[in-house]
């Protein structure tokens, strides 16, 4: 259930995968673990009152066991060890199929969250078929299955769902220490993990629930339930096919599809301040946002991203107390938050704009303000260590070639993702010292900016100097400036990939024969909100004065 | 030709059916009429490309060279980088793949001598699609349009592929622009749209209702 954990133990635990497996090795210890392990009375009772709750539907009372039961006893008893197997918890539960898939999907997606030396080979593959039950339960049935879950739940499924396809394909493209035989079960079972397999179930939750229908019919002020059909107007139907909405969102950004990534979005519904029926589990909120704000800015639509990330960093600075309560997934949402402001710094380096004030004031501390001052000054590996740093973790579909030599494949797409950024950075590397001589002008001859700008990439022989040749380069900059700075950005309609030409930086020019005319954004300070917000704090001391009883 | 096939190939995009291998002859087909006709259609050109990367072994160098030059006459947007994205290092660095990888560097660089110059000594490269040159000349008169108010006749010319004066009329006249006195070319008023702005704060009445109303 933790991802924040999962996300950090990754590289560590597939790395040192056969010192730390959780098996000992030898099978008469392990049967010996087992049976020394007795269930605790608590966990029998816990097992039996929460399949009741599954099959009554007792929404509320599930997401209490699901959000804090659950919880609870694995910290008080599975800390380090794995749930009770299956063949313990059927007997207990008459083997009721659908809450051993419920229940197995937990002691998985326990395993890969908490136990050291993560998943066995074995397990992936069991937690996959386990997977396939699931949809299959509840995908070929041919009316509305009588399920209900919380919506948490299922979000934390669907998002569990890719994770481990993505944390199979890493474990899948890292040949070196793998033996032989380990490598002959993986290539005779390659639809295991398959990537056609991820993409058709999420597909079809996508289609099965009309969600999208639902979506632009809500979007446009329309009832969803006029479009929802049979299956979609089931609660369990509707929000798993809007989180597989989200689940697709994912798996294509961690492709590179960045098109279909923005394009299966409908894009009222990230406007995370519109309050909405679909928008209420912040992990989902703050996911969206960060896989569509990292498309936009792939591919140069920063005015887009921007608005993306402030907008979802404002939410999370102004609810930070609400997470603060359940740590697992405080620790997923910080993370993510502080890949956003490394993102939102990249932009703002490549497309300086105006931003909100308190997200500003975040970027002033110290951490990101040296960055973004060294990627200001043409620091290539400052732009390289940041995006590593905040992108997703790009996967590549398929596994290497059956005939690869044994080595690490695991970091090829990431590499290649960097590039293609890198590339488009250093083709920007001129822009931010032109602007800089631009801020302090309103007119400026060409010629002169042409002598700045030599002087500052020449050395002290000023001799040999070519006035003619300097302004040819110079004014290919300014066209180049002129090119990044004008992107499409959104304005209104469901599709995320519409939008119009705009220059949204702050500074802009244009060029009268060989004069350039400049302007610049000036922004006067604001008062308003700070004594707002003195007042306000010193009318809450008044009335907790006048409270106090002497 | 290319309308027909849109509406076969809108199906073929649907859902899952996106990723069936059996639709790649068809989407390669479709690739070749656009080249054609001059025609353009961004989604299925991306879904060759992502057949080709769930199926490495379909890849065909030359369907992926006319995706990768169509995608550069549909500048200034930045299709050209989604399918970068899509591409293998490897395929890229390919003859003469990397030769486009390379022309759209010094494109998106703004430097359109130097490609004009480059394309000269590739002209096998960009003979199968239709309209290549032209489509490249509206990206420089894109980029011509937003960054000048006038601009000297001779410096135009040079952008557009030193060309001679008669196309260089046609594609003054295309865009609206003028021919004035003293070897200049007016392109537009610019300074109506691009002035400073001055952002000073402005508190309407809802702001600040609520606390007029707690200060009575």
């Amino acid at each position: 259930m933790s991802k924040g954990f999962t996300e950090d133990f990754e590289q560590s635990y597939d790395y040192n995968y056969e010192d730390y497996a959780s098996h000992t090795g030898d099978p008469s210890l392990d049967e010996y673990n087992r049976q020394h392990f007795k269930m605790p009375e608590s966990v029998k009772n816990f097992l039996v009152y929460f399949r009741n709750n599954v099959n009554e539907g007792l929404i509320f009372e599930l997401q209490a066991l699901y959000e804090h039961t659950w919880p609870k006893l694995t910290e008080d008893y599975f800390e380090k060890r794995p749930w009770p197997e299956e063949s313990e918890v059927a007997t207990i539960v008459d083997s009721d199929p659908v809450f051993m898939i419920l229940y197995k999907e937990l002691y998985f997606r326990h395993i890969y969250a908490r136990i050291q030396g993560g998943p066995s080979l074995e397990q992936r593959f069991n937690s996959f078929y386990n997977y396939c039950d699931l949809f299959n339960y509840i995908l070929s049935a041919e009316e509305p299955v009588p399920l209900e879950l919380p919506d948490l739940w299922l979000w934390e499924l669907i998002d569990e769902f890719v994770y481990q396809f993505q944390s199979f394909a890493q474990y899948r493209s890292r040949l070196q220490n793998k033996k032989e035989q380990e490598l002959e079960t993986l290539n005779s079972n390659n639809k295991v993990w398959n990537v056609l397999c991820v993409l058709n179930v999420l597909h079809s939750l996508v289609d099965k629930s009309n969600i999208k229908q639902q979506l632009e019919v809500y979007a446009s002020g329309g009832d969803p339930d006029s479009v929802s059909g049979e299956f979609g107007s089931h609660s369990l139907y509707k929000m798993l096919g809007y989180f597989s909405l989200v689940g697709l969102l994912r798996l294509h950004s961690l492709l590179g599809d960045y098109y279909q990534a923005i394009k299966l979005q409908v894009l009222e519904n990230i406007e995370v301040h519109k309050k909405s029926q679909y928008a209420h589990i912040p992990a989902c909120q703050i996911s969206t946002s960060y896989y569509v704000g990292f498309a936009y800015m792939m591919m140069r639509r920063y005015s887009d991203a921007i608005r993306t990330f402030s907008s979802i960093l404002l939410y999370i600075q102004r609810t930070k107390q609400l997470f603060a309560s359940k740590t697992y997934q405080h620790d997923q949402i910080n993370k993510q938050t502080d890949q956003m402001y490394h993102l939102l710094a990249i932009c703002l380096v490549l497309h300086p704009q105006c931003i909100d004030e308190s997200i500003q004031q975040t970027l002033r501390e110290k951490s990101y303000h040296e960055k973004m001052y060294k990627m200001q000054y043409g620091d290539l590996q400052e732009f390289e260590n940041s995006f590593v740093y905040a992108c997703p973790k790009f996967l590549s579909p398929y596994p290497p070639p059956i005939d690869s030599l044994p080595g690490d494949y695991s970091k090829e797409a990431i590499q290649h993702q960097t590039q293609v950024f890198m590339e488009e950075v250093a083709q920007q590397k001129m822009l931010p010292t032109i602007r800089s001589y631009l801020k302090l002008y309103t007119t400026l001859p060409l010629s002169k900016l042409a002598t700045f700008m030599a002087q500052n990439s020449r050395t002290s022989e000023a001799s040999n100097r070519d006035l003619d040749k300097e302004m040819q380069s110079l004014v290919i900059h300014l066209l180049c400036f002129k090119h990044k700075m004008k992107n499409v950005v959104w304005s209104k309609g469901a599709s995320g990939l519409e939008g119009k030409f705009q220059s949204g930086s702050e500074l802009d020019f244009y060029i009268d024969n060989d004069m350039i005319h400049i302007a610049d954004t000036k922004v006067a300070h604001r008062y308003g909100d700070f004594f707002i917000r003195k007042i306000l704090k010193f009318e809450d001391l008044n009335r907790k004065l006048h409270q106090l009883k002497l | 030709m290319a309308e027909g096939m849109k509406q076969t190939v809108a199906s073929m995009l649907k859902g899952i059916e996106r990723y069936n291998p059996d639709n790649l002859p068809t989407l390669e087909r479709y690739v070749e009429v656009q080249s054609r006709e001059n025609s353009y259609d961004l989604e299925a050109n991306l879904a060759v490309l992502k057949l080709y990367q769930f199926n490495p072994l379909s890849f065909n160098v030359e369907v992926t060279c006319q995706i990768l030059l169509k995608a550069l006459t549909n500048l200034p947007h930045t299709d050209f980088i989604l399918c970068k994205c899509l591409l293998y290092d490897k395929q890229l660095a390919q003859e003469p793949i990397n030769q486009i990888v390379y022309l759209a560097d010094i494109l998106e660089q703004c430097d359109f001598q130097l490609f004009w110059t480059r394309i000269r000594t590739l002209p096998d490269l960009t003979q199968s699609i239709t309209g290549f040159v032209d489509s490249i000349r509206k990206f420089v008169c894109h980029v011509v349009g937003i960054t000048y108010q006038t601009i000297e006749r001779t410096h135009l010319a040079q952008l557009l592929g030193d060309v001679d004066d008669n196309t260089l009329k046609i594609w003054v006249k295309k865009y609206g622009w003028k021919e004035m006195a003293e070897n200049l070319i007016f392109i537009a008023n610019q300074d109506e749209n691009i002035k400073t702005k001055n952002i000073n704060e402005k508190i309407d009445f809802e702001n600040v209702g609520a606390i007029m109303a707690s200060c009575r």
